[in-house]
């Protein structure tokens, strides 16, 4: 149901016409900020007793 | 020799590249910023006797030793996903720019040496500080070369130029394709305005949880001289960036609709509210930082106040959308979409309005603040909400960073069909199209 509005709430765009690309996007977006949070957190963690 | 077309489950390989790269840039700008602004504050330590400078520098520096492991292990990530999952786009990739990419990684190594070194004879090269300040700036220059040599790839991508690979001018014309100069100086500039955000809100971060005086002394001064290079370097990028869209425009006109007219204008939404928020939270924190300056400024204060005011109506001008097809991709279109026009929201004149006098407003804000930065403030008595002021920059320098990557990406989608790897040359399916491709021989040589 959820692809089927999705998909008609986007007839004609030139996005990703699929609810898997709006999946998509969010998907990386949460991975990108997951690592560099992750990365910047752990090398201040690993570090700050120095 | 077999070429595999591996799928990558769930989130496809498109995901796969833009995470390893986003990521990626978003440590490298850091790293090529952090070693510059580092060895600055280094020089003016070194020039001024102020301790801060030197304390400031020396964190930085250990900071960016100790993550430059991590920026480098995506890159190197990046390039193996790109190798195996679009293995016949990066052979043509590598036909054009080898020589460029070869340069970039003795770039990086000599990067990698430099900044170790740097750090590592901080206190051996005390007495010789001049020399050691020179390591810093070494270290910055290959950063900066090796991305000056991605960066005209990555343009490259964008805006293919007219040229025939054969031919002696090959090298040349490909490299300084139409948007690659105006490319590296928006990178260039950003790079100093990121660093210099998530510094402020790393020191508006420490000052709220300190409870010792001189560290809350240390982080209010952290805050103010990260915000400097922040602010300074963001009001120019607007003027940079036209030009880079300008060059856009007049080489890869489709490419530009998508993002500034088109189904995608909403990116552009979205940064004109990133930069709304930046400038009007940077010039709050001024305002109130003028209040602790150690030789009284009110009327200083009062001009700040006024261009905070006119700072507010030019951002606000900026974010006016062009019409009412906000997101089309996710149904966020109301009325008759992008037949409903909203006043004040067309680009010529409001947002070129918005946008310059956004420039002006802000020069003329930092002049003033620099002007009561030359006498001094007290340091360590600034309030809560400045220091969230901060934290609110950093936080969306590194949205507008994402923003700013989507974009370039998404621009060469156009209408996917097809969707360009290099615009208008190689698709996303990794097939050539000589009919629109203004590269000649990029699918090598006959014989």
């Amino acid at each position: 149901m959820t692809e089927v509005v999705a998909l008609l709430l986007q007839e004609g765009s030139t996005g990703d016409p699929t609810a898997i690309g709006i999946f998509r996007f969010f998907a990386a977006f949460f991975i990108i900020m997951t690592l560099y949070i992750g990365a910047f957190a752990f090398t201040y963690w690993i570090s700050k007793d120095e | 020799m077999p070429i595999g077309d591996l799928q990558i489950p769930i989130i496809g390989k498109n995901v796969v590249i833009a995470v390893l790269v986003q990521t990626h840039i978003l440590f490298a700008t850091f790293i090529i910023g952090a070693v510059l602004v580092a060895a600055t504050s280094e020089y003016l330590g070194m020039v001024t006797k102020q301790p801060n400078y030197e304390r400031f520098a020396r964190s930085l520096a250990r900071f960016v030793v100790l993550l430059f492991a991590s920026g480098a292990a995506l890159a190197i990530t990046f390039v193996l996903a790109l190798v195996t999952l679009f293995p016949v786009f990066f052979s043509y990739l590598q036909n054009i720019f080898f020589w460029v990419f070869l340069v970039e990684a003795f770039m990086f190594l000599g990067q990698i040496i430099i900044v170790y070194a740097w750090y590592n004879v901080w206190d051996k090269l005390a007495y010789r500080k001049s020399l050691h300040v020179v390591f810093g700036f070494v270290a910055g220059f290959f950063g900066l070369m090796a991305m000056t040599m991605i960066d005209a790839v990555a343009s490259f991508m964008l805006t293919p130029p007219e040229v025939d690979l054969a031919s002696s001018e090959a090298v040349a014309r490909s490299f300084l394709n139409q948007t690659m100069v105006p490319l590296n100086m928006h990178r260039f500039v950003g790079n100093f305005s990121y660093v210099g955000f998530l510094v402020a809100g790393w020191a508006g971060l420490r000052y709220l949880r300190a409870t010792r005086e001189d560290d809350r002394e240390y982080y209010d001064w952290m805050g103010h001289w990260g915000l400097i290079w922040g602010f300074g370097f963001l009001i120019i990028q607007p003027v940079i960036g036209y030009g880079y869209l300008k060059g856009i425009r007049e080489t890869s006109p489709a490419a530009f609709n998508t993002i500034m007219l088109g189904d995608k204008a909403w990116v552009f939404n979205f940064l004109a509210l990133w930069l709304t928020i930046m400038t009007l939270a940077s010039t709050a924190y001024f305002v109130h930082k003028l209040r602790f300056a150690v030789k009284p400024v009110e009327f200083l204060r009062k001009l700040s106040v006024g261009a905070l005011g006119f700072m507010a109506l030019f951002t606000v001008l900026n974010v006016i959308p062009a019409n009412t097809s906000f997101i089309p991709q996710i149904g966020l279109v109301f009325l008759e979409g992008e037949n409903t026009q909203i006043p004040l929201g067309s680009m010529y004149p409001w947002k070129y309005i918005g946008l310059i006098g956004m420039m002006l407003v802000g020069f003329f804000v930092i002049t003033l603040y620099l002007r009561a930065t030359a006498t001094g403030f007290h340091w360590g008595r600034a309030s809560r909400w400045s220091q969230l002021a901060l934290i609110v920059c950093a936080v969306t320098v590194v949205l507008t960073m994402v923003t700013m990557g989507y974009t370039r990406e998404t621009a060469r989608r156009v209408d996917n069909n097809p969707a360009y790897l290099i615009y208008n040359c190689i698709t996303l399916e990794q097939e050539i199209t000589p009919s629109t491709c203004p590269v000649e021989g990029l699918e090598g040589s006959s014989e």
